[in-house]
C-alpha cells in the first residue's frame, strides 16, 4: 500500500491540515469527563488496524513534512540533538529498532536488507538510499542516532539505566512542548520531570521509574499525554518561546475552532538489547477543535474535561492563556447529554 | 507559589560534617564564608584519615582564617587566588585520590558547581560530594534561549548578558550546567516585564 | 512474559559439578542480542510441576546464533540444577525468557573490578566481551576452591590476558578484598557474584572504606525460601491457593494457573510485588527490594521469595 504524504508547514503560514482519516484515527486521550494525571502505562501491543497503535512506530500522512520541519529546526539549532559519548551502543540499537520497525510495518515505503553486518536501507518517501556497515560510524553520513532520527516522526529520548535510575543521555527533541533537551541533558528521570507540579504526582514518577527499570526486551509499553496549543506549531521548545509565546494569546472565540489544537503525545518505551538502555518515543498528534468537533462526543467531553481540570494542571499544561476562548467555542456544542466511558469517536 | 511544593532538582545544601567511613578527605572552600565553614568543620574534630584542603581566597579578607585552621588541624592548606588556579591544583590532587575519598565543598554556588563538575569528570560520585552554601545566595542562570551562563544573579528577573531577553529565574536546576534555568518572562506579552525582586542577595 | 523456544545443542562437563549448556532457537532463527551481565529464566517440567531458574548468559554479546549458560549442581537445592544436570541433553527442548539485565556494567565507570566466586564467574564472561569491545579498563578476580572447580579458566585467559587474576583457595589462599578495594582510582566500580558470604563480606568492606553504594554491584540469585505451608487468597481473581512448604508463593500461584507477574524470581527486581490486604500472622520477607519502612508496614510482599508464618493471607491480585 503506497501512502500519500502532505506538503504542509508547522510554522509561518501553518498550512498543516488533517485528512478526515487522520482525524478519525486521532488518539483522543479522554476516557471520562474528568482528567487526572496517572501512570496509565499499558502493553504496546499491536492495536486495531488503521489505528495509531497498529504498528510499533506509526507513520502517517505528515511523515515527510515532519522530517522536513525537523531538518529546519536542526539547521537553526543543532543543540536539539544530544548524544553523550558513552551512548554509542544505544545509537546503533536505536537505528536498528527504527529501521526494522519501519521496514516491517510499511514494506512499500521502507526496505531493509541485512547481510551479516552489511546493511542496505531504502527510504522511498524521503528518497534516501544508503549502504553501511552496522557498528561502523565511518560508513554513515553522520552518527547513527542523528541519521535515523531525521527519518522518523516524534521526539526521542534514550535513557541509560544505571544507579537504579534512568538518565536522559541522548535525545532528538525538535517538536516538544516547552522543555529543553540541552538544559535537561544528563538528568535523571525524576529530575527532568521535576517541573511537573503538585506533590502527589511525584509519587506517580516513583512508581513509573520502578516499573520502567524492569522494562523487558520484546515487551514495549505505551501511554498518552496531552496538551493544547494555538497554531499547529510542532516546535514549542523552551528555546524558541520568544517566537511562539505570542501564539498563546492570539486565540479568540471566533478563531478558536481553526487555531486551537488538541495535542496528544503517544509515548512508547522500548528496551534496547545491546546497551540495555530504554528508548522513549514521544509522538505528537494535533487536531484542530473544528476537526475534533466533527465527532460530537469528542467535543462535548473536551469541554467537560477543561471545565473540571485542576487549576495546577491547567497552569502546568500552559492552558490558562487561551482557556477562555476555547471554552467559549466549545460550550454551544455541549448539550449536557450523558457520555459513556471510552475514547471512541462515535 | 504552591505551599508544600518544592521542585526536586533544586539543590538543598547542608552543613559539612566529617564522614566516618572514609580513607581520605578533600575539602574545597571559597571566600570568607567558606573559611568559616572550614573552621566549623575542624571544630567538630580533626579526622584520623589524611585531609587535603584547598582554599579559594580571591582577596585578603578571605585569607584571614587560613593560618588559624592550619594551626588547629596540623594540615597545610593550598591557597589559590583564582578559580582556574584552584581547579588546576585540585585536578593534580585527584589523580592521586582513591575510592573511599570523601569530598566537601563550601562556598557560593559559583564555586560549588564548577568544583562538583571537575570532581564528577574525574569519576567522583555525587553521593561522595558534600556541599554547604555560604556567603551570597547569588545564582548562576542558564539562558535557555541562547545557552549562555549568566553569573552572580541576585534578582528573580534578569536580563541575559548575551541575547538581551528578560528572563525569569526558575528553580529547575541542572547539575551538568551548574545553573538554574532562565526562561523568557514576557513571551506572551512582549515588553510587559514585572518588577524584579532581589531574592538571591 | 514473552518466551523463547530453544533447543539444547551441546552439554559439556567443564569442572567439578559444573556443566556448560549451549542452546539455539528451536526454529533456527537468530536469538535476540543482549547486554553483558544478562540472564535468562529457564522453565523446567519437574514431576509435572513447572520450575524456573535464572542463569547468566555467558557467551559473547555479539553472538546471536546461540546462548550459553553454566549450571552448578546443588544437591540440596529445590531440583532445578539437578534437573539440568541429569535430564537435559543435546536435543532437549526448553522454554526460556527474553534476556534481562539486572547486573549491567556502569557506562560511566573509569575502571571495572570484577570479583567472582565459583559459579559466580558466569555473568562476567559476557560482561568482559562488552568491556573488551568498548576498550574499558577492568580486572577480573576469580576465586574458587581448587583447580577442579575452576570452570572456564582457559577461556578467561584467552579473553582477558593479564587482566585476570586467579585465586584457587587451596593454593593461594583467600582473595583479600580489603587490599583489593583500598587503592582503586576514583570512578571505579566493583561487581561481585558468588556465594552469599563473599558478596555480603565485600559489600560491608566497601561500605566501611567509603565506597558509595552505587559503585558496588552484586548479583546473587536468592533461592526462594522454604517454610510452613499457608493459604493465599487472591482478592481480584477470587481464588484460594495453598502454598506448600517447598514451593514459593509465586510458584504455588503459577501451579494454580494464575498468571502472576514476575521477572528475576530472586527477590531483587520488585516486578512481582503485590499488596497484602490481610494476614493473620507475620510476613517473612526474604527479598532485597522493599524498604525497611515497607517491610514494617507489612502491606507488600514479593511472592517469588517471601513467605508468611500464618494460616491465611489475602493479596490484591
Amino acid at each position: 500500500m503506497n501512502m500519500a504524504f502532505n506538503e504542509e508547514t508547522f510554522r509561518g503560514d501553518f498550512t498543516f491540515r488533517n485528512s478526515p482519516e487522520s482525524v478519525r484515527r486521532f488518539p483522543y486521550p479522554f476516557e471520562e469527563d474528568e482528567y487526572m494525571y496517572s501512570v496509565n502505562i499499558e502493553q504496546h501491543t499491536s492495536g486495531e488496524p488503521g489505528s495509531v497503535f497498529e504498528h510499533p512506530i506509526d507513520v502517517d500522512e505528515h511523515y515527510v513534512a515532519e522530517c522536513k520541519e525537523r531538518a529546519i529546526v536542526l539547521s537553526e539549532d543543532h543543540t536539539r540533538c544530544v548524544a553523550l559519548p558513552h551512548m554509542m551502543d544505544a545509537q546503533w540499537d536505536t537505528l536498528e529498532l527504527v529501521m526494522t520497525s519501519l521496514s516491517e510495518s510499511y514494506p512499500s515505503e521502507f526496505q531493509l536488507t541485512i547481510d551479516g553486518d552489511k546493511w542496505h536501507w531504502v527510504n522511498k518517501p524521503l528518497d534516501i538510499e544508503d549502504h553501511f556497515v552496522f557498528g561502523d560510524v565511518s560508513t554513515l553520513p553522520m552518527e547513527p542516532f542523528e541519521y535515523v532520527m531525521r527519518q522518523v516522526q516524534g521526539d526521542w529520548v534514550i535513557m541509560d539505566q544505571r544507579d537504579d535510575d534512568l538518565y536522559a543521555d541522548m535525545g532528538m527533541v525538535t517538536g516538544q512542548a516547552d522543555w529543553s533537551v540541552a538544559f535537561d541533558a544528563g538528568m535523571s528521570f525524576k529530575e527532568w520531570h521535576a517541573p511537573v507540579p503538585h506533590a502527589p504526582e511525584m509519587g506517580i514518577f516513583d512508581r513509573a521509574l520502578k516499573y520502567l527499570l524492569h522494562l523487558q526486551y520484546g515487551s514495549p509499553v505505551r501511554r498518552t499525554n496531552w496538551r493544547m496549543c494555538v497554531n499547529p506549531r510542532l516546535d514549542t521548545s523552551s528555546e524558541t518561546y520568544d517566537v511562539w509565546g505570542t501564539d498563546n494569546v492570539s486565540a479568540t472565540k471566533e478563531n478558536a475552532g481553526d487555531k486551537v489544537f488538541l495535542r496528544v503525545e503517544l509515548q512508547a518505551l522500548f528496551r534496547l538489547p545491546r546497551s540495555n538502555a530504554i528508548a522513549f518515543s514521544i509522538r505528537t498528534y494535533m487536531v484542530s477543535l473544528a476537526d475534533l468537533a466533527t465527532y460530537p462526543r469528542w467535543a462535548k467531553r473536551l469541554n467537560r474535561v477543561l471545565r473540571s481540570l485542576h487549576p495546577d494542571l491547567a497552569e502546568y499544561k500552559g492552558l490558562n492563556s487561551f482557556k477562555q476562548p476555547v471554552l467559549d467555542w466549545l460550550e454551544p456544542l455541549d448539550d449536557g447529554a450523558f457520555l459513556e466511558k471510552g475514547v471512541h469517536p462515535e | 507559589m504552591e505551599k508544600g511544593y518544592s521542585i526536586t532538582t533544586k539543590p538543598i545544601y547542608g552543613t559539612l560534617i566529617w564522614q566516618k567511613k572514609a580513607t581520605h578527605h578533600v575539602v574545597v572552600v571559597g571566600g570568607e564564608g567558606g573559611g568559616k565553614a572550614l573552621l566549623k568543620l575542624f571544630q567538630q574534630m580533626v579526622p584520623k584519615q589524611p585531609v587535603s584542603v584547598f582554599y579559594l581566597a580571591e582577596d585578603d579578607a578571605s585569607k584571614k582564617y587560613v593560618s588559624t585552621v592550619e594551626d588547629m588541624s596540623g594540615e597545610s592548606i593550598t591557597v589559590c587566588d583564582s578559580l582556574e588556579a584552584l581547579t588546576t591544583s585540585l585536578k593534580t590532587e585527584l589523580t592521586n585520590c582513591y575510592m573511599g575519598t570523601q569530598f566537601y565543598v563550601a562556598g557560593e554556588e559559583k564555586l560549588i558547581w564548577p568544583v562538583a563538575k571537575v570532581l564528577t569528570e574525574y569519576g567522583v560520585d555525587d553521593r561522595n560530594i558534600f556541599k554547604e552554601q555560604t556567603g551570597s545566595l547569588a545564582r548562576r542562570v542558564f539562558c535557555v534561549h541562547c545557552e549562555t551562563i549568566n553569573e552572580d544573579v541576585h534578582h528573580n528577573i534578569h536580563q541575559c548578558v548575551n541575547c538581551g531577553l528578560n528572563l525569569f529565574v526558575r528553580d529547575h536546576f541542572s547539575r551538568h550546567w551548574g545553573a538554574y534555568m532562565g526562561f523568557m518572562v514576557d513571551g506572551e506579552t512582549p515588553g510587559e516585564i514585572p518588577p524584579a525582586q532581589e531574592v538571591y542577595p | 512474559m514473552s518466551a523463547l523456544k530453544v533447543k539444547v545443542t551441546a552439554v559439556e562437563q567443564v569442572a567439578e559439578q559444573i556443566k556448560h549448556f549451549t542452546m539455539v532457537a528451536e526454529d533456527g532463527s537468530p536469538l535476540p542480542y543482549f547486554s553483558g551481565g544478562s540472564h535468562v529464566v529457564v522453565s523446567m517440567d519437574i514431576d509435572g510441576r513447572t520450575h524456573r531458574n535464572a542463569y547468566s548468559l555467558m557467551g559473547p554479546t555479539n553472538d546471536n546464533s546461540a546462548y550459553q549458560i553454566a549450571v552448578r549442581k546443588q544437591e540440596k537445592s529445590r531440583g532445578g540444577s539437578v534437573f539440568m544436570h541429569e535430564k537435559v541433553e543435546p536435543g532437549t527442548l526448553l522454554e526460556i525468557s527474553m534476556p534481562t539485565n539486572l547486573f549491567s556494567i556502569h557506562r560511566l565507570a573509569k575502571k571495572h573490578i570484577l570479583v567472582a566466586g565459583g559459579i559466580g564467574i558466569t555473568p562476567f564472561l559476557s560482561q568482559i566481551t562488552d568491556l573488551n569491545r568498548l576498550g574499558h579498563d577492568y580486572e577480573l578476580h576469580y576465586a574458587y576452591r581448587s583447580a577442579e572447580h575452576a570452570a572456564f579458566r582457559k577461556e578467561i585467559e584467552a579473553l582477558c590476558g593479564d587482566k585476570a587474576f586467579f585465586y584457587p583457595e587451596n593454593e593461594t589462599g583467600r582473595l583479600n578484598i580489603t587490599e583489593l578495594l583500598s587503592k582503586q582510582p576514583l570512578g571505579s566500580h566493583v561487581y561481585v557474584c558468588g556465594p552469599d558470604p563473599m558478596v555480603n563480606g565485600l559489600e560491608l568492606i566497601a561500605s566501611e572504606l567509603g565506597w558509595p553504594e552505587t559503585s558496588v554491584h552484586s548479583e546473587k540469585f536468592l533461592a526462594p525460601a522454604t517454610g510452613a505451608p499457608f493459604t493465599v487468597s487472591l482478592l481480584q481473581s477470587n481464588t484460594e491457593v495453598v502454598v506448600p512448604g517447598d514451593l514459593s508463593m509465586l510458584e504455588a500461584m503459577e501451579e494454580a494457573g494464575i498468571d502472576a507477574p514476575y521477572l528475576c524470581r530472586g527477590g531483587a527486581c520488585g516486578r512481582c510485588e503485590v499488596e497484602v490486604v490481610e494476614c493473620d500472622g507475620d510476613l517473612v520477607h526474604h527479598d532485597e527490594y522493599l524498604s525497611d519502612a515497607e517491610r514494617v508496614a507489612a502491606n507488600k510482599i514479593l511472592p517469588c521469595v517471601s513467605r508468611a508464618n500464618c494460616s491465611r493471607m489475602v493479596i490484591n491480585l
